[in-house]
C-alpha cells in the first residue's frame, strides 16, 4: 500500500496498532485490576509499584488507563460503523435520486448541522440515560448528518461521470448502478470522514464521561479518569494529565491516518473532508 | 440584493421551524413516560396530571407536536421543573455569559488561526509549516476540557497569573475581563487549531489556481500575490470557516464553563440534566441552535456584501 510511504499515515497506523494491542492484551499487561481498591494507599504519587500513582480509592491509574483503551476503541469503531451506514445510505439516496427526496434530505441535514454536535449528543444521552450504548448511539446520531452531507456531495460529483452514463446505456437498473458503481467509487473521501468521525467519537465520549453523563464509574474510561482527577488537580495532577495524553495520542493517530488517507487517496477531496469536521 | 435577502430570510424561517421540530422529538427519545421522568419517582399524581396535560401527553403525537409548535413560536418553552420559572427566561438569563465566552474564544481563534493558516499555506513544506501544523494537530486532538484543566494547573496554581474558577470576584469591567481571559484563551487556542487547518487548505486551493500562476509568471511581487490576489479571494471560504467553527465553539464553551465553574447556558443545561429538568435542557438546546443559525445567516449576508457574485446565486 502506497499509504505506508506517507510518514503521517505510518506514524498514525503504528500508534493505533499499538493501542489495539494494549486494549486486547489489557488483562495480561495491566499490573492490577482496574477496579482493585486499596484504601491504605489512596492518592499515592508515582512509584515503582504504581507507575502513575493511585486515585482516591487507591486504584492503580496505569491499569485504569490500560483498560480504558478498549472502551475508547469500542466507541470509535461503533460510531464509525453506525454513522457510516446511516450517513452513507441517506447521502447516497439524496444525491443519486435527486428531486424532492434530495431537497428534503438536504434541509434536514442543514437543520441538524445547526446544532452543536456535542450538545445534541448530550441532550440524547440525557434522555436515554447514561450507558456505553447511549453514548455510542448519541454520538453516532450527532455525526451522521456530517457523513450524509459529504456522501451526497461525493455522489453528485460521481453521477455525471461517463462510466455511470455508460452503465445507464447498458440498461443497468438504478439500484444496481448505485450499489455496484456509485457507492464503491465514493468510498475514498467517505473513509477520510470516517477517521474524523472516530476522532470526534473519542473526544465526545471523553467529554460526556467527564461531565458524568457517559460510561458510569467504576468502569474505567479516559474521560472518567480525568473527571476523577479534577478534584485532586493540585495534589495529584498526574491523574488527569496522563488520561488526557492517552486521549490526545489516540486522536492524533486517527487524524494522522485521516490526513494521510486524504493526501494519498484522492487529492481533489481535500476541501470537502476538511470543511465537514466538527 | 432585496430578493437575496428575502431568500435568506425564508431559508432562516424553514430552519427555525426544523430546529423546533428536532427539539420536540428529543423528548420522544425519553423511554417511558416523560412526565414521570421529569418529575421523579415521588411526584404527586396531581403534578403528573398537570404536566401531562400541559405537554398534551394524553393526545396523539401529531396533536402534541402542534401544541408544542404553537407554544414555541410564542416563546413558551415550558417551565423549569426545579425553579418553576419559564425555561426560556432561565436560558436567556445565562445566555450573555456563554455568548461573551464563545465570541471571545472565536475572536482569539480567528486572530491566531487565520494568519497561521496563511503563513503555512504560503510556506508549504518548510519547517515553519511542519511545526505550526504539528501544533495545530495537537490542538485539535487534546480534549478542550483537558486543556482547561492543564491551563488552570499551569497559569493559576503554579504561576498564579489568573484566577482558576468563577466569573468575577467583584464589580467592574476589568475584573470580569480578568476572569474571562484564561477560559477564553483556552477555548480560542483550541478552536484556532481548527481555523488554522481549514484556512491553510482554503489558501492552498486558491494559490493552486491558474490566475495566481499567471501572476507569478508575470513577475508580480509575492506580497501582492498573497494579500491582493489570494487573500481577498480566500475571504469567502474563511468566513465560511468562521461559521462552521461557531457551532463547534458553542459546544466547547459548555465544557469550558464547567471546568472553570462559570455561569452560562452550558452550566444551566448540565444542572438541568442532572435534575432531569428536561424542558430546560430542551429550551437550552433550542436557543443555542437558533443562535448558530442566526450567526450563520448574518455571515451569509456578509458574503453578499463582500462578494457581489454571491447575491446572484
Amino acid at each position: 500500500m502506497r499509504q505506508f510511504r506517507h510518514p503521517g499515515f505510518l506514524v498514525g497506523f503504528i500508534i493505533l496498532a499499538f493501542m489495539t494491542l494494549v486494549a486486547v492484551a489489557a488483562p495480561v499487561i495491566a499490573p492490577y485490576s482496574p477496579l482493585h481498591t486499596d484504601l491504605a494507599n489512596t492518592l499515592a504519587g508515582p512509584s515503582a509499584t504504581h507507575l502513575l500513582g493511585t486515585d482516591q480509592f487507591g486504584r492503580d491509574i496505569l491499569s485504569r488507563l490500560i483498560f480504558g483503551t478498549s472502551i475508547s476503541l469500542k466507541v470509535a469503531l461503533s460510531v464509525m460503523a453506525l454513522s457510516l451506514t446511516l450517513g452513507m445510505t441517506i447521502g447516497a439516496m439524496a444525491g443519486f435520486l435527486g428531486g424532492w427526496i434530495e431537497r428534503i434530505t438536504v434541509s434536514v441535514i442543514d437543520i441538524l448541522l445547526a446544532f452543536p454536535g456535542f450538545l445534541l449528543a448530550l441532550a440524547l444521552v440525557a434522555a436515554r440515560g447514561s450507558s456505553l450504548e447511549s453514548v455510542i448511539l448519541a454520538v453516532s446520531l450527532a455525526f451522521t448528518p456530517r457523513v450524509a452531507a459529504v456522501m451526497r456531495a461525493v455522489v453528485l460529483t460521481i453521477a455525471p461521470r461517463p462510466y455511470i452514463e455508460a452503465s445507464h446505456a447498458l440498461g443497468m437498473t438504478r439500484w444496481r448502478i448505485l450499489i455496484f458503481h456509485v457507492i464503491p467509487n465514493s468510498l475514498p473521501p467517505v473513509i477520510v470522514v470516517a477517521t474524523v468521525g472516530a476522532a470526534t467519537a473519542i473526544l465526545g465520549e471523553a467529554g460526556l464521561s467527564f461531565l458524568g453523563l457517559g460510561v458510569q464509574p467504576p468502569t474505567p474510561t479516559w474521560g472518567n479518569v480525568i473527571a476523577d482527577g479534577q478534584t485532586f488537580l493540585e495534589s495529584n495532577p498526574l491523574i488527569s494529565l496522563s488520561a488526557g495524553f492517552c486521549i490526545a495520542l489516540m486522536v492524533i493517530a486517527l487524524n494522522l491516518l485521516g490526513d494521510g488517507l486524504r493526501d494519498t487517496l484522492d487529492p481533489q477531496m481535500r476541501k470537502t473532508s476538511n470543511a465537514k469536521m466538527m | 440584493m432585496g430578493s437575496y435577502l428575502a431568500r435568506q430570510l425564508s431559508q432562516l424561517f424553514i430552519t427555525l421551524f426544523g430546529i423546533i421540530t428536532v427539539t420536540f422529538f428529543m423528548v420522544r427519545m425519553i423511554p417511558g413516560d416523560p412526565a414521570q421522568y421529569m418529575l421523579g419517582d415521588y411526584a404527586t399524581d396531581e403534578a403528573l396530571a398537570t404536566l401531562r396535560a400541559q405537554m398534551g401527553l394524553d393526545k396523539p403525537v401529531v396533536v402534541q407536536y402542534m401544541m408544542y409548535m404553537a407554544r414555541a413560536v410564542t416563546g413558551d418553552l415550558g417551565d423549569s421543573v426545579i425553579t418553576g420559572r419559564s425555561a426560556l427566561s432561565e436560558i436567556l438569563q445565562s445566555l450573555p455569559d456563554s455568548t461573551i465566552l464563545a465570541f471571545a474564544g472565536l475572536a482569539i481563534a480567528v486572530v491566531i488561526g487565520v494568519p497561521m493558516g496563511i503563513i503555512t499555506a504560503m510556506r508549504q513544506g518548510t519547517w515553519a509549516d511542519t511545526l505550526i501544523m504539528l501544533v495545530a494537530l495537537a490542538g485539535i486532538s487534546f480534549p478542550v476540557f483537558w486543556l482547561g484543566l492543564a491551563s488552570i494547573l499551569l497559569f493559576s496554581q503554579e504561576l498564579k497569573w489568573f484566577p482558576a474558577l468563577g466569573s468575577s470576584s467583584g464589580q467592574g469591567f476589568w475584573n470580569a475581563v480578568y476572569y474571562l481571559t484564561l477560559p477564553a484563551l483556552v477555548l480560542g487556542v483550541s478552536v484556532a487549531a481548527y481555523v488554522t487547518r481549514l484556512t491553510r487548505s482554503a489558501m492552498l486551493e486558491i494559490i493552486g489556481q491558474d490566475y495566481i500562476r499567471v501572476a507569478r509568471a508575470m513577475g508580480v511581487p509575492e506580497r501582492v500575490i498573497v494579500w491582493r490576489l489570494a487573500f481577498k479571494n480566500a475571504l469567502i471560504p474563511i468566513l465560511a470557516i468562521v461559521g462552521v467553527t461557531f457551532a463547534y465553539s458553542l459546544g466547547s464553551a459548555i465544557l469550558i464553563e464547567v471546568v472553570f465553574s462559570r455561569p452560562g447556558v452550558g452550566s444551566t443545561i448540565l444542572k438541568a440534566v442532572s435534575a432531569r429538568d428536561y424542558q430546560l435542557v430542551q429550551a437550552g438546546v433550542l436557543i443555542l441552535a437558533v443562535g448558530v443559525v442566526v450567526v450563520n445567516t448574518l455571515l451569509d449576508l456578509t458574503y453578499a456584501l463582500v462578494d457581489p457574485r454571491m447575491r446572484k446565486r
